[in-house]
Formats: structure tokens, C-alpha cells, sequence
């Protein structure tokens, strides 16, 4: 903690950045975002395993893009989400100054054990990042699979009128806040499809067309592209499990095209491009 | 407001037996927003355009749906009637109820309910459709023609001669192609050499024509009438405008290998050039040979240059091209005996392939036209030839007929026979395919004049007996197996498609068939096009064909070049993508997914010139209209115009709302 300090005191005392996004305490024993514009405020930064915001999902904001150079501090998970954002010309490499944070784990989203994302995890020790703050994690052998939530398997088993009955019960809880957009950091369009009304392609009234609409709509914008981070159903005020969507299509990028996102800055995302190897058996 | 008119064709028959085409119009009347409609025999005919031309204008028509065939047949005839009219042509659309409607149904009520259908979704769209502009872009006046056989050649010439320049890239070290190794050619038995080497000449004197031999294209970018070609300059470790030709490096050059040009039976230096006549008459090295390119050894060829013109440490060089047009002629290759286990699968040298006899009877061949057997030298008095090896046996290999077998076995039973005048010759044959000007006439002297004895019938196998080779197989006019003992078998194997043509034809962005031959863009309309504007095909690249087609295809496509390149700009349709750049957020998502890279990204800036923001731009020129990138937009921020969001949902949910 106190090299975060530390390295959060110099950047903000150098000039070398206007901002740097971190974590706070919430007063209990979670996190919350923090915004540190002086060295005061840079006191309060922590990080523990309860630092489960992916703070990333700031850069995309137009008053952060505003500024001339933003610190934030990045577990190895939230980085690849700013791969992606690289890759998308979302961001600048030079506008940002990411602290990688070396990672263990951290826990699920209601508190009480390990977070099943991280079983999987390649990047304890970020990749990517201007410095690497922490001790090393030794690198564990991640499983194959990219994470299976248990129900997402029950899924598949169902048959598929057990499955539309299983959406329509979970889905009917949607009252269209948009708090998943909002967390994604990969959501970034300026104006939403949901917003676009000529022609008014989704229905944006809390009904059952709508929010199948927009929540298969969400999914399919990013497959291919989500990094597994979980945010979306961790703000989803009405307990939607949302990532099982994204798992599903998360499955198929990889067993289809072997893709993973957010590793490689470089490498191109698979449904935007064409490679004459990838397998086609979908084309029925 | 809108005006719209609708036109219902009875196309005679064809639509009018299985659609109510006065219901359709009548019924037409109701839609909201139609003025007028009408149903007429044939809405194409020129009293047909009449109708459309003056309704627009009587009725003050603000859109026109014209219910007939396929917009692919007949779009641009009432688009142009529009136009004369004084309406933009973008403003009227066709209800495809030919095609899409009567000609899949047979029951009228069903037909005439979905042409009442078809009709209603295409007036909500014309509703919606916005006034387009045509897009003229220039066009580059030079043309490329791969492959430098005597089709390339051929429309070489012809597309120099019309005043337009030409790059010919050739893949081999020397222009010629397959006819340079044949002897004499059917029907007039006239030398190929004689009557190939002043065409050669001729392409290479030629002010216009630039040759780049041993090349091949790398990469393909553009579009009709501005393409960029890059050609990849094959290292040939020799100083092409250096050297002289003189001939001194090959004839002391130590290595001796097989010769590709004599197809095996002669030997050829490691610094080579494939045939005396070759253009341009510079030699390459064999870099898989060559003593100092493998070992480090030798290095004679260098030492006795006089004008220093070899260079041990060439690389493959590139060169970019622009080109308004392209000519495909890259011919094919014969399969060789080795393929086929049955006849003796190459373990024989006395089997032989028709391309290996052509080299054993020219004169210019390796035994300068003395007609021996490849195993011992001896001369054959006895040869028999089996046709369709290969061809015409789709359980075991080619379905397609090579079409030129028949003709040059009659044509080589001849050359034998003239070189042995004692000498038996035997054809296996299925049938006699000799549909040409004086081809017929050319098999009956090969048969009643000459001494060729047909057999009909198939080959079964070929095996050694002492010195004799037997083929055995069926004479299916006398119902009988029989046995020929003889000297030499020459298989008439079936022509392919080159290797590597696959992989030109994705470069290149054309199609292919299941043989790998180039397709045409319609077999008998469109024959030397391709279904991509520019690019046209010309010889066996498309099928087998003998010499004559050859040459007139390359004439044909030389003329289509031609008849592109005669004008300084292009007019392309206005149905071309934009961007709301208020909106893109410049994910590049329709950069990465054009196939024509036809968007890049603008950068926005403030007053200041500080960069504010990217986001995707549409190059007009480029854009062909295809769509691709519409759907790869997460926030609707491109769109095609002609095919907005806005018409195409207008248009589904009229459908929906039944």
C-alpha cells in the first residue's frame, strides 16, 4: 500500500498526470472508486482483494478523454480491457499511465469467497502496465475451460423451451436502467443503438420484447470482445446473471477462433476479420 | 407528399400466368400515397417505358415501383426511362414478382398475395428513398495482362495496338507459354514455333508493351479502372539490362538438370534459358541447383560475365502498378503419367505424356527431332496413344472433356508417321470429339490417309514385357479384349488448371470452380468477364480450349479492355456507404471488414487544429456498395445509401403489418 502511495504522490506532484483513479475504502470492509487530483487525497488509495471495480471503464468517459494524461490503477483483468479499448482506438497508449497491480484474487461479487473469474486468470501479474506495484503472484496453471459457471453448464443442458422460459423469468426483472452499459468499459459508443429512434430498432419500454432486445443485443456487441470482468452483473440492480450471455459467446470466440480478448494489443478481433483457416462449420 | 406510380408487368406469360396482375395494380391503389398504377404486357418494351415516362410526368410522380423481373435485368432500363422523364432514377425500385413470385409458385391466389406484398414494401421504401447522385471516377489508362502464353500475348497486342499501355507479367523466366514447346499444330500442321516466335517479337518490339517475366502478382488493391498491382520480381540473379544474352555463362555453367521446357527428356545449366528463341533472351539462375547458391561453390558464371551481370545476392524485388484493367490468362498444366498408377505410374520412361512426345518429334527438341524412346534410344515402330487419361472419368478423376486431345492425337499419329513411314500407331479413344473449321476433315486423313487405327475403347493397364510395352484394353466395336505389344505409349493426359490459381483468384478477388478453373461472370453472355468489374479472362485459365479460342478470347478480352479504357472517367452507381461522424466513435470496426479498404479514419479537430476525436470515413470511389460494414457498426453510425435503415424498415414492416 504504501508504494501505491507513494508512486500516486509522485505522479500527481510531477504534473506527469492530471488524474489518477483508484480505490477508497467504503467506510466497511469493500471499495469504491477513487479520484485523486492532490497528494491529500492520494493518503486514502488502497488496494486489497475487495477491489473489485474495473476502473478502466473511467477512461472511456469524455471528460477523462478530456484530459491530458489519467493514471489508473489496473488489476491484470481490468488491463485487458484496456487492450481492447487500444485495439478499438479508444484510448491513446500515451494519455495513460496504468499501475498494474499484482493480483492473487479477489473475491466474488457478494463478499464471501474467491471470484470465480480469477480460477481462470492469466494475468495475476499484469501485462501491459507503465509500473507493477506489488509483490509477484506466482503464476497458477489455469484451467482449460475458460470459466464454466456452473448454471451456465445447466443451461446448455436445457432443452430449449426449458431455456426461453428460464430468459423470460430473468430477463422480465429488467427495468432498462442501463447500469450494465454504463459499467462496461467496453460500451463506449457515443450514441447507443437503444437511443438510435430512426428507425427505433429496440423497443426501450420495459417489456418483454425490449429487454430481450436489448439484453441479446448487448451480449452480441460484445462477443468477441468482453474480458470476462463481470461488471455488468455485479450493478445489474435487479440480479440479472448477465455474464452468463457474455460466458456463452465467450466460449465461442475461443472454441471458433481461438481468441481470447485483451492479451495482444496488436492482434485483430475475430468478427471483424476474415482468416481463411477459421473454421466455418457454422455456415450451415 | 408523396406520388407514388405503380407499373405491374405481365412479362407475357410469365408472371401474368400465375400472378392477377390487374388485382395487383388495382389492389396497388389502395396503398397509401400510390396516384396511379397500371399493369402492362410487357413493362420493358419501349410503349412500356412510354407508360412509365409519361405517368411520371402526368401525374407529377415523386416515386416510381415498377412489379416486374429481377432489378438485375432490367433496373437500369427503367432507371434511365426515369431519368428522361425528369425523375431521379434512384427514386424508383422493383418489385421482383417474376423470380421471387411466379416463377416459384403455381397457385394464383398465393402469387398474387405475395406480388400485392412485394409491391407494398417497395412503395414504403420508395416513400423513404433519397435522391442519389451517380459518382464519376477517373480511370487509370494502362492495363495489365498476367500471363504471357499466346492468349496474354495475344491481348497484349491487341490492347497496345489500341493506343493503350500494357504490362505483361509472364511467371516464367521467358513469354511463350505452352504452345513455344509444341511441334507442328493441327489442322494445317503449320511449326508452332514458326508461327508463335513472330508474335513474341511483336509483343516484345512493341513501344506499349512492358514485359516483366519471372514475376507473379503479390497483392491486388482498388477497383475497376483503378487498380494497384504489386508484382513480385522473382530474384534471378542475373542483371536483366546488363546482360547481353550472349550465352557464355550457360554453356559454361558445370550443372546439368532435368529441363522443365524439354518436360524432362533434355538437360538444361543451372544458369538457364528455357528455349533459344526465349524473350527476353536473358538467362536466370536455378537457385535450388546452383553450385554457389547452394554450396558456395563454382561462382564460374560470374567469373566469365563480361558485363558483370550476375549477382549471387539478388532478392525478389517488388514493383507497384497502376492499372484501369486486367487480363487473366494463365492457362493450365497437364497432368503428368506419374499420376496415374494404372498406366504404368511414370516407373516406365518408354510412357509418356503427349506435351513429352511434342518435345521427341520437334526439331528443335532435345534429340533435335530424331524420334527415339526414352529407355534406350531405340526408334519406335510401333506407338499406341490412349486418349482421356484423366479426362471424362469423374469416379477417378477430371468429369471434363480436355477438349484438345482429339484434335492433336489425330495431329501426332501424323508426326509419327511421318517421321516412320513403316511405323504402326494405335488410338484408344471414347469418342472422336472434332468440332471445328477443317477439324473433321483433319481426323479422316489421320484415319484413311495417314494410318491411324482407332480402337474404341478404354485402357485398362500398361506393364513391361522384355523390351516391349503392352497395353491392354477394350475394343468396345467388336465387344473383344485386346493386346497391342509397341514401343512407346503416349497418354493424352487431361489439362488443369495451373498450380497457384487458387491463390491468384483470392488476390485477384475472382472466382473459381471445383477444378480450379477461372469463372466467367455469364458462360455465354459475359464469357471473357469475371463477376469483378475490370478483371477479364481469356484461354485455358478458363477451361481447356485449344489455340484458335485461345487467341480469339484474348482478342475478346483485349477489346473489352479496351472498350473500358476508351473513356476518361467511370460512372459508378450512388449506392455507396456514409458516415454520421457525429455519432462514430471510430472503432474501425468497417475498416477492418471492408473488403475493398475503402474507409479510413478523418480526424476531427477543433478550431485550435487540436485533434478532437477519429471516426471513419467513406472513400466514394472505392466503395462498391457491397454493405459489409452497415452491420459491423455497434451504434448505426454507417449506412448505405439507397438501403438506409430508414427505407429497409419501412419496407419490412410493411410487410408485418398484414
Amino acid at each position: 500500500m504504501q508504494e501505491l502511495v507513494k508512486k500516486a504522490k509522485e505522479l500527481i506532484e510531477s504534473k506527469e498526470v492530471d488524474l489518477l483513479i483508484g480505490y477508497q475504502s467504503d467506510g466497511e470492509k469493500g471499495a469504491k472508486p477513487l479520484f485523486v487530483k492532490n497528494t491529500q487525497q492520494a493518503e486514502k488509495l488502497i488496494f486489497n482483494q475487495y477491489c473489485l471495480n474495473n476502473l478502466v471503464t473511467y477512461l472511456k468517459r469524455p471528460d477523462v478523454k478530456a484530459l491530458k494524461k489519467v493514471a489508473v490503477v489496473a488489476k491484470g483483468c481490468d488491463i485487458r480491457s484496456f487492450v481492447m479499448l487500444l485495439s478499438e482506438n479508444q484510448v491513446s497508449r500515451d494519455a495513460i499511465f496504468i499501475i498494474g497491480m499484482t493480483c492473487d484474487h479477489v473475491v466474488s461479487p457478494d463478499g464471501t469467497g474467491e471470484n470465480e473469474k480469477c480460477t481462470t486468470c492469466k494475468v495475476h501479474n499484469p501485462h501491459l502496465a507503465d509500473v507493477v506495484l506489488g509483490a509477484p503472484v506466482p503464476e497458477k496453471i489455469a484451467k482449460d475451460k475458460p470459466v464454466h459457471y456452473a448454471q451456465l453448464e445447466k443451461l446448455n443442458a436445457m432443452s430449449q423451451e426449458e431455456r426461453w422460459a428460464f430468459w423470460q423469468e430473468e430477463l422480465s426483472r429488467c427495468i432498462r436502467c442501463y447500469a450494465c452499459r454504463q459499467a462496461c468499459p467496453l460500451c463506449y459508443c457515443e450514441r447507443c443503438i437503444v437511443d438510435f429512434n430512426t428507425p427505433q430498432w429496440i423497443d426501450t419500454r420495459s417489456n418483454p420484447r425490449g429487454n430481450f432486445a436489448w439484453n441479446i443485443v448487448r451480449a452480441l456487441h460484445l462477443a468477441g470482445r468482453c474480458i470476462n470482468c463481470g461488471e455488468c452483473e455485479r450493478v445489474c440492480p435487479a440480479n440479472i446473471p448477465l455474464m452468463l450471455l457474455n460466458q456463452s459467446l465467450q466460449e465461442e470466440a475461443q472454441e471458433k477462433f481461438a481468441w481470447e480478448a485483451g492479451y495482444d494489443p496488436e492482434s485483430q478481433p475475430p468478427l471483424t476479420t476474415f482468416r481463411k483457416e477459421d473454421d466455418e462449420d457454422f455456415i450451415r | 407528399m408523396a406520388r407514388i406510380g405503380v407499373f405491374v408487368c405481365w412479362c407475357g406469360s410469365n408472371i401474368a400466368e400465375t400472378v392477377e396482375v390487374s388485382k395487383v395494380a388495382e389492389v396497388s391503389k389502395s396503398i397509401p400515397g400510390v396516384v396511379y398504377s397500371v399493369d402492362y404486357k410487357y413493362m420493358c418494351s419501349d410503349p412500356g417505358q412510354e407508360l412509365v415516362k409519361n405517368a411520371i410526368k402526368e401525374y407529377k410522380l415523386t416515386g416510381v415501383v415498377v412489379a416486374s423481373c429481377s432489378p438485375r435485368m432490367h433496373e437500369k432500363t427503367f432507371r434511365k426511362a426515369a431519368l428522361e422523364a425528369g425523375l431521379n432514377p434512384y427514386m424508383l425500385e422493383m418489385a421482383n414478382i417474376r423470380e421471387q413470385c411466379s416463377w416459384v409458385h403455381n397457385n394464383m391466389d398465393e402469387g398474387t398475395q405475395k406480388s400485392i406484398d412485394l409491391v407494398r414494401m417497395m412503395v414504403e421504401k420508395v416513400k423513404r428513398n433519397k435522391p442519389l447522385d451517380d459518382i464519376s471516377i477517373p480511370v487509370t489508362k494502362k492495363a495489365m495482362v498476367i500471363g504471357g502464353g499466346v492468349t496474354g500475348i495475344q491481348a497484349a497486342l491487341d490492347i497496345a495496338s489500341g493506343g493503350i499501355p500494357v504490362v505483361l507479367v509472364e511467371k516464367e523466366s521467358s513469354i511463350g507459354g505452352k504452345m513455344s514447346a509444341l511441334d507442328e499444330t493441327f489442322p494445317t500442321l503449320d511449326c508452332s514455333q514458326c508461327i508463335l516466335t513472330p508474335k513474341m517479337v511483336e509483343v516484345a518490339q512493341h513501344p506499349l508493351v512492358q514485359i516483366i517475366s519471372y514475376a507473379e502478382i503479390e497483392k491486388l488493391e482498388g477497383f475497376v479502372g483503378n487498380f494497384k498491382a504489386t508484382i513480385r520480381k522473382k530474384a534471378r540473379y542475373v542483371d536483366v539490362d546488363a546482360c547481353t544474352g550472349c550465352g557464355t555463362c550457360w554453356q559454361k555453367c558445370p550443372v546439368k538438370v532435368d529441363s522443365e521446357f524439354e518436360q524432362g527428356l533434355g538437360k538444361r545449366k543451372a544458369i538457364f534459358i528455357p528455349f533459344p528463341q526465349a524473350i527476353p533472351s536473358r538467362p536466370r539462375i536455378d537457385a535450388e541447383n546452383c553450385l554457389k547458391l547452394t554450396k558456395d561453390r563454382c561462382g564460374i558464371c560470374e567469373k566469365v560475365c563480361p558485363t558483370k551481370a550476375i549477382h549471387y545476392d539478388d532478392k525478389d524485388e517488388f514493383m507497384e502498378v497502376e492499372v484501369g484493367a486486367i487480363v487473366v490468362a494463365t492457362g493450365y498444366k497437364i497432368m503428368p503419367v506419374s499420376a496415374f498408377p494404372e498406366y504404368g505410374g511414370g516407373q516406365y520412361p518408354d510412357v509418356v505424356t503427349s506435351l513429352q512426345f511434342e518435345r521427341m518429334v520437334c526439331a528443335s527438341g532435345p534429340t533435335l527431332g530424331d524420334l527415339k524412346r526414352p529407355s534406350d534410344g531405340k526408334l519406335p515402330e510401333t506407338v499406341v496413344f490412349v486418349k482421356c487419361v484423366g479426362s471424362r472419368d469423374p469416379e477417378h478423376y477430371h468429369s471434363y472433356c480436355s477438349k484438345i486431345c482429339c484434335m492433336y492425337v489425330a495431329k501426332q499419329t501424323m508426326l509419327y508417321r511421318h517421321k516412320v513411314h513403316h511405323g504402326n500407331c494405335y488410338v484408344f479413344y471414347i469418342d472422336v470429339r472434332s468440332n471445328g473449321k477443317n477439324y473433321e476433315e483433319f481426323v479422316r486423313r489421320a484415319q484413311e490417309q495417314e494410318g491411324a487405327q482407332y480402337i474404341r475403347g478404354r485402357v485398362s493397364s500398361i506393364y513391361k514385357d522384355g523390351d516391349d510395352m503392352v497395353v491392354e484394353g477394350a475394343d468396345t466395336l467388336t465387344n473383344s479384349q485386346i493386346k497391342v505389344k509397341c514401343d512407346l505409349v503416349v497418354l493424352a493426359t487431361a489439362m488443369e488448371a495451373p498450380d497457384g490459381i487458387k491463390q491468384l483468384a483470392q488476390k485477384l478477388g475472382i472466382g473459381y470452380d471445383q477444378h480450379g478453373f477461372l469463372t466467367e461472370a455469364h458462360p455465354k453472355l459475359r464469357p471473357v468477364e469475371t463477376a469483378t468489374a475490370g478483371i477479364f479472362l481469356a484461354g485455358c485459365a478458363l477451361s481447356p480450349r485449344d489455340i484458335p479460342d485461345s487467341v480469339s478470347e484474348g482478342s475478346a478480352a483485349a477489346a473489352k479492355v479496351l472498350g473500358l479504357l476508351s473513356k476518361d472517367t467511370l460512372d459508378k452507381e450512388g449506392v455507396v456507404a456514409i458516415v454520421n461522424e457525429l455519432t462514430c466513435v471510430g472503432c474501425q470496426n468497417c475498416i477492418r471488414v471492408c473488403p475493398y479498404n475503402a474507409i479510413e479514419l478523418k480526424d476531427i479537430c477543433n478550431r485550435q487544429g487540436e485533434l478532437q476525436r477519429q471516426v471513419a470515413h467513406v472513400n466514394p470511389g472505392l466503395c462498391t456498395g457491397c454493405g459489409t460494414c452497415t452491420p459491423s457498426c455497434p451504434s448505426r453510425s454507417i449506412e448505405l445509401q439507397g438501403f438506409r435503415d430508414t427505407e429497409l424498415y419501412a419496407e419490412i414492416n410493411a410487410l408485418a403489418e398484414l
